[in-house]
């Protein structure tokens, strides 16, 4: 056994752990105030330590001691196995998808390349939907075991909407895998590197806008947030998580912000060219107009996270906006929308894609 | 005059049935909001006035929304100018009152100029509905709806306003004093 | 056990996030299909009918209050102008183009309203909040006028508690652009939004003759296509010096009563400058010294004053209408909101009612939601715009 490869990879489990939860503590309180302010208002702004209040930065904190310490409740008729179950599937999934996505972009360590994901397999995608997919049974089963004709409805919305939205999902993304011949993340996002023209950067947002537009809207019902949060549909139906509370209740929430951020992460990957920056080759930039500016590999590797990150900021401040600006859909139009315009859309998006794959040959 | 009927029924049409189009324009909206509200937040943090405000909230227990002077707020007895209470015990604020919540017990005056005083005058304020009748009616301009506190709250469930607390004299509150001075200057 | 194909029984309410007010609506249903439902009310119920006949005329305008908190000063203005057509007085010009201003301010008040909570169901809580932001430049100048936000007991049979601060034209003036700018977002925002027109469109449909055979006023019957206004068919205080635009749909869904409370707001504020453009100077109460209080000089300076205000205020003196009845309607944001008083020659109603406009609408929610699915009950039900203290009385 290659040690090196084992210490790598504890390395960059922990890492992604720590980023992942990080961030999506950090994204309760990011949703709050930047819906606030759209709205506004100034948000949450009350929880302080010894007076020490930072725009409410300690709200988070707040919530999860609220949430660890409220009285953990199971119905009386629910079914206790399945409603102390749903949970926990409902979360883990979601983490397991952070295996295959590339954080950051390979390092050259000890002579040996790591590659910016925990897992370097090369079924990256097919793993993602694999995983994603199950997280429907967390839905479900806390839709089914808490015996509450709410939920139950919700249950069933959201297991016809995530199967039928996983279609989309995965048909859209297929285009890019034939552009890119491969399903790893990492190879994907070097199959983004280049420019058109010499100045617009061979993303795969400009060489599969459609399917980029059809994506968004599966991986948001994926992620049932507005306008597709038909399974939580707080003022209709209260949602699948109705009977729960405490920190159960709370699993469901963060669940939910850190498919956000897995989102986001998989639209940058694989449309907004992952870590890549638009004119950066690994000596520096090499700008249109001509002319070069050399920089040390170290600053272009960080550069090159950095972008990453900011890409992901983006992509979650433009999910949070369209979450707190649209109304949400009826069932029977959400499945229409999936079914009837977003499933043909991403067929054809594959037939022009596989056409002009054909006639570049 | 003119009163015109109008069909309004929108038909919406191809612009409408491409979803992107008119969820870009709400997003540009909502995103005008966060980006212009950031910017007044930012500039305010630096110490710059802006015109208006980022946030249209108001941060309640430390600020508090300007009220106007007409507002029908806590009840007070007024005094004459040699500090005796002006209310006579006539009873024309417990009758007209829609929801029996002043109690007057009428007493002899000790004033040989004055027939009556109330030995007591509570107001249960959890029944009150803030009509400002008792205001109305006085005939004396005995009691006053005029202290702009729209706070009203405790932790029992009988606050009686007794005739001290309502005349002032225990009233534990001393910033009451400056606004009670300013609601009069309103009035003159 | 159920057999697969017994419906299911849903209870939607009394306490559930869309039912706001209280009220319960039984559901039967196929997957999310209703079948049946019937629609349970009174939760709110608080005797207001029978409390006005153990109170003085004027005391009842409080209860009038908290018929319909969202436009109670059209409800003081209802109440009183049932009672002044009992007595057979007309009120002064000044507080009968004051009371156009503050009802049209109310309608735009319950109409921002309505919309915010019909769309925030649908899921667009930014819109809720920015309409939220106009009705709070309404509430400043309704507490302007009278000293309270909600519970405003303005009114007075035979006129108003008190006159308008000088000022109060300029803030109005100062304040409709920006109610204008919030309405214009809104409309930005959501009217022609594809998705949100889905939820709206083609539901809750009612046609003329069925809205006319349940009773619909306001703009649920407008909807259908029927221009009834009771501005315009029998106009009241003086609606009929205004120009304003009846809108009028041609479904009768929910969407075509979004646009058309849109547009309304649109002709109230056009109302309010027409009306502050010719806002008569002079008194605000009849000058008739056993309905209006005496002026606070003469209570305070002479006995006549003392004597008038203690006759009027006492105990079984006071405002005595002669014996009769009297019907009169105003529009309110709902629809046809009518007071039917009867006097007996006392000082007290012998008889209060009060037809509430969203009563019919409410029990028309069976029709309405038949045949439609699960989510479509939000959007019907915020349309239907139910006020519980104006339902339930």
């Amino acid at each position: 056994m290659d040690w090196f490869i084992i210490i790598a990879s504890m390395v960059k489990m922990l890492a992604v752990i720590a980023i992942v939860m990080g961030l999506a503590t950090l994204l309760t309180w990011v949703e709050r105030k930047q819906s606030a302010v759209m709205q506004d208002r100034l948000g949450a702004n009350r929880a302080d330590i010894f007076g020490l209040r930072i725009i409410g930065l300690f709200q988070p904190f707040a919530d999860a001691i609220k949430m660890i310490t409220k009285e953990d409740f199971v119905p009386p008729f629910a079914n206790r196995f399945l409603h102390t179950l749903a949970p926990i599937l409902a979360f883990a999934p979601v983490l397991f998808v952070f295996t295959v996505i590339p954080l950051g972009p390979p390092l050259e360590i000890a002579g040996r390349t790591v590659t910016g994901q925990i897992a370097n397999i090369n079924i990256g995608l097919l793993f993602i939907f694999a995983f994603g997919g199950l997280a429907v049974f967390g839905s479900v089963l806390a839709g089914w075991g808490s015996n509450n004709k709410y939920a139950l409805i919700a249950g069933i919305r959201a297991s016809s909407q995530m199967i039928s939205y996983e279609v989309c999902l995965g048909l859209s993304l297929v285009g890019a895998i034939m552009i890119y011949g491969t399903l790893d993340m990492t190879e994907m996002v070097i199959g983004q590197s280049g420019h058109w023209f010499g100045w617009l950067p061979r993303w795969g947002l400009f060489m599969q806008p459609l399917a980029a537009l059809l994506f968004l809207p599966a991986a948001i019902a994926e992620n049932k947030r507005i306008p597709f949060d038909l399974p939580e549909c707080e003022s209709e139906i209260l949602g699948y998580f109705v009977e729960y509370s405490g920190l159960r209740a709370g699993m469901f929430m963060f669940a939910e912000f850190v498919e956000i951020i897995f989102v986001a992460a998989l639209f940058t990957v694989v449309f907004l060219g992952g870590w890549l920056v638009p004119w950066l080759a690994w000596d520096g930039f090499h700008f249109p107009w001509g002319g070069m500016w050399y920089l040390p590999i170290w600053i272009v590797k960080m550069l090159e996270f950095a972008a990453m990150f900011i890409k992901i900021a983006f992509m979650i401040y433009f999910m949070i906006l369209i979450r707190w600006t649209l109304p949400r859909f009826r069932y029977d139009q959400l499945m229409r929308l999936g079914w009837k315009y977003l499933l043909p859309l991403a067929m054809l998006n594959l037939v022009v894609t596989g056409v002009v794959l054909v006639l570049l040959r | 005059m003119q009163k015109k009927v109008t069909n309004v029924t929108i038909n919406p049409g191809l612009k409408e049935d491409i979803y992107y189009v008119e969820v870009f324009r709400g997003l540009w909206i909502t995103n005008r909001h966060f980006v212009v509200n950031m910017w007044r937040h930012t500039l305010r943090l630096f110490g710059i006035k802006t015109k208006e405000k980022g946030a249209v909230t108001y941060q309640y227990p430390e600020e508090r929304r300007p009220i106007h002077h007409r507002w029908r707020g806590r009840h007070r007895l007024t005094r004459k100018q040699d500090g005796s209470m002006r209310c006579t015990a006539c009873m024309l604020c417990e009758t007209i009152c829609p929801c029996n919540c002043i109690h007057i017990v009428p007493g002899e005056s000790p004033n040989p100029n004055v027939e009556k005083f109330p030995e007591q005058f509570n107001i249960d304020v959890l029944r009150c509905c803030f009509c400002g009748y008792c205001a109305e009616a006085c005939p004396k301009d005995a009691i006053r709806m005029d202290l702009l506190e729209p706070e009203i709250s405790g932790y029992t469930r009988d606050i009686i306003f007794t005739k001290d607390f309502l005349l002032g004299v225990t009233d534990d509150r001393p910033w009451e004093n400056a606004r009670l001075e300013a609601a009069y200057e309103e009035d003159k | 056990m159920l057999s697969p194909s017994a419906p299911m029984t849903l209870s939607m309410g009394p306490s559930h996030p869309a039912t706001h007010g209280i009220i319960r609506i039984n559901l039967q249903l196929d997957g999310e299909r209703v079948v049946d439902s019937t629609v349970d009310m009174g939760f709110l119920h608080r005797g207001f009918e029978k409390m006005c006949e153990t109170h003085a005329w004027n005391q009842a305008i409080v209860y009038t209050d908290r018929l319909n908190y969202v436009s109670a000063m059209i409800n003081n203005i209802g109440y009183c102008m049932a009672v002044e057509g009992l007595l057979e007085i007309e009120t002064p010009p000044r507080c009968q183009t004051l009371r156009v201003i503050l009802s049209e301010l109310s309608r735009v008040e319950d109409h921002l309203t309505c919309l915010a909570a019909q769309v925030m169901e649908c899921g667009a809580l930014t819109a809720f909040l920015y309409t939220m932001k106009a009705r709070e430049y309404v509430y400043e100048l309704i507490e302007m006028a009278c000293g309270a936000r909600v519970t405003t007991n303005w009114t007075r049979v035979g006129g108003l508690s008190m006159d308008v601060p000088p000022d109060f034209a300029d803030a109005i003036k100062a304040r409709i652009p920006s109610i204008r700018i919030v309405n214009d977002e809104f409309n930005k925002l959501l009217t022609k939004n594809r998705i949100f027109i889905d939820r709206v469109k083609d539901v809750g449909c009612m046609t003329k003759e069925e809205a006319i055979d349940w009773g619909f006023t306001g703009p649920l019957l407008r909807a259908t296509g029927v221009p009834f206004d009771v501005r315009r068919d029998t106009p009241y205080l003086n609606y009929d010096e205004f120009d304003f635009e009846i809108p009028i749909g041609s479904n009768g869904d929910v969407y075509d009563r979004y646009v058309i409370r849109l547009f309304e707001m649109e002709q109230s504020l056009q109302i309010i400058e027409q009306a502050l453009e010719k806002l008569p100077e002079g008194p605000v109460n009849v000058d008739d010294m056993s309905i209006t209080l005496p002026a606070k000089e003469d209570v305070y300076g002479n006995i006549e004053g003392l004597i008038n205000q203690f006759k009027l205020i006492m105990d079984g003196h006071g405002i005595k209408p002669p014996p009769g009845e009297y019907y009169s309607a105003v529009e309110a944001p709902n629809g046809e909101l009518g007071f039917y008083v009867v006097s007996t020659g006392e000082d007290k109603p012998y008889k209060c009612r009060c037809r509430p406009p969203c009563f019919p609408f409410t029990a028309a929610i069976p029709k309405m939601i038949k045949g439609h699915l699960v989510s479509d009950i939000v959007p019907i039900f915020g349309s239907i715009n139910m006020i519980g203290g104006e339902l339930d009385r």
